[in-house]
């Protein structure tokens, strides 16, 4: 059966802090090209979601898969955690994820911080690394700033240059958290351009944003949580366009 | 020049001694200081106790006193060891210990504690973001130290591994009671011999000075390279 592999499936996803449970068995599936956003209120558990399919969040249950191979837990008495550590760590070089606050390594130049984890981590040659990485500084109109460091960037730049670092990593799905969140607005636009571009060529996306109109444009997807819970799901035009509760009307309300 | 009375050769060679005592110590310190500030970080509570027992007694317990505890507790406990080994296997064996390797084992072990408190501040003011990011591209656990924290931490330790290197270099002058022969204790058995304390204790004091401040020059290049991509440290215009 010549299938092709699902970059990334989530099945059942479930995760307390403390006595609070954030996540109350979540489920998605990203197929191949699929740009998939997570919206909700804060405190919905979107991030967290987001968090757990690279493990930055061990859910208590639930079953991750990453490219058909899915990741093995096993039971300590502080709960569950991955039981190899190593495939832990070669399938999150197949997941990259853009953060909030961009983080970019401070201590090492932009093209530093492209060429880290393919050379490090997937132990590409050097000089390849670098050409590819400034193919991509290129491509996210950066490549006058690759000897810069992220402190000498602006929010925007920053987070530019970390999707560049993102793509470096040819990642099977790509995360990102709130991506223009700390970005001043009128830095949001360059960034929304880009992660456009990538949506257009066929990338797999999981993204969580407040952008709505973002959202409606470029995703397959569109997954509305509340308090750990997908209330409603489904393409832009069914979950954006005709909200059936009254929750997600007033969550997509414009705010006055 | 002054005229050492024939005491030049050996104070050179003590000073010598001073200063191999003084690096080896700190590589010991560095070591004891990493593995201290992750104990004293780590979640687990038997490794945290382990950290602050160590930390606890160092600090509560003078330099001189342990000193002189691992000496010559360390030699008695050694003969014991053997004395031991003798009556079970037959084994007859006779390890003395060395004034050099104790001074050594005594002041890393000293200055492991002091650099655990500096090591610890430094880990926590690695941003975490910075971490998650080494970890969500795939990094081992060393790789992101080796890689991300360490040289970020650099920056915020330097400044105290720096204090306690200087404070380290003085206190190897304390294994002259030991019976090392460093370059205090020429400089005290020549000034026995010939009555001229400042003939000798001065320049003893000049070369303790050197090794200061070509310590504070060195210091001061290695902070730069771990400030660069830091604000005004870094040497970018535009």
């Amino acid at each position: 059966m010549a299938t092709t592999p699902i970059p990334l499936e989530a099945r059942d996803i479930k995760k307390r802090f403390g006595s609070h449970e954030v996540l109350k068995g979540l489920s998605l599936e990203a197929h191949k090209g699929d740009v998939i956003t997570l919206i909700g209120a804060s405190g919905s558990g979107k991030s967290t979601f987001l968090r757990c399919m690279n493990l930055l969040e061990q859910p208590d249950e639930g079953e991750l898969i990453v490219h058909n191979e899915p990741i093995h837990f096993r039971a300590t008495k502080h709960g569950r955690e991955p039981a190899d550590w190593k495939q832990v760590e070669r399938l999150r070089a197949k997941l990259s994820m853009v953060f909030q606050n961009f983080n970019l390594w401070s201590h090492m130049t932009l093209l530093e911080n492209v060429i880290e984890a393919p050379v490090h981590v997937l132990k590409k040659p050097r000089k390849q690394a670098i050409d590819e990485a400034r193919a991509l500084l290129d491509r996210v109109g950066l490549l006058e700033r690759a000897d810069y460091y992220p402190t000498q960037m602006s929010g925007g730049q920053q987070q530019r240059g970390a999707i560049a670092r993102a793509l470096a990593m040819d990642p099977e799905v790509m995360l990102f958290d709130e991506p223009t969140s700390a970005l001043d607005p009128e830095l949001v636009g360059d960034v929304l351009k880009v992660m456009r571009g990538l949506a257009d060529e066929g990338r797999t996306m999981i993204l969580v944003t407040h952008e709505i109109a973002f959202a409606r444009d470029v995703s397959s997807q569109v997954i509305y949580l509340h308090q750990g819970v997908i209330e409603e799901s489904g393409t832009p035009a069914e979950v954006l366009d005709n909200p059936r509760s009254e929750r997600l009307r007033q969550f997509l309300a414009p705010k006055h | 020049m002054i005229d050492l009375q024939g005491y030049g050769p050996r104070l050179l060679e003590g000073a010598m001694v001073t200063l191999e005592l003084a690096l080896l110590s700190l590589v010991l310190a560095v070591i004891l200081g990493l593995l201290t500030a992750s104990a004293k970080l780590s979640r687990n509570r038997a490794i945290h106790a382990i950290g602050t027992l160590y930390t606890t007694l160092i600090r509560g317990v003078p330099d001189l006193v342990l000193m002189m505890l691992l000496f010559y507790g360390g030699q008695i406990g050694i003969n014991m060891l053997t004395d031991q080994l003798y009556d079970a296997f037959d084994v007859d064996i006779f390890i003395n210990v060395d004034a050099f390797v104790a001074g050594v084992i005594t002041i890393g072990l000293i200055f492991g504690a002091y650099m655990g408190e500096t090591f610890r501040g430094a880990f926590q003011s690695v941003e975490e973001g910075q971490m998650e990011a080494a970890r969500a591209y795939g990094m081992s656990p060393w790789l992101a130290f080796r890689r991300v924290r360490f040289p970020l931490m650099m920056r915020h330790a330097l400044p105290g591994i720096g204090n306690n290197w200087m404070v380290l270099l003085k206190t190897t002058a304390l294994v002259s009671i030991i019976g090392l022969t460093d370059m205090v204790r020429v400089a005290a058995e020549a000034t026995k011999a010939t009555h001229e304390p400042f003939l000798f204790m001065l320049p003893v004091a000049g070369i303790y000075l050197i090794i200061a401040s070509l310590s504070e020059w060195g210091f001061a290049k290695l902070s730069k390279r771990y400030s660069t991509g830091f604000g005004e440290a870094s040497e970018w215009t535009n």
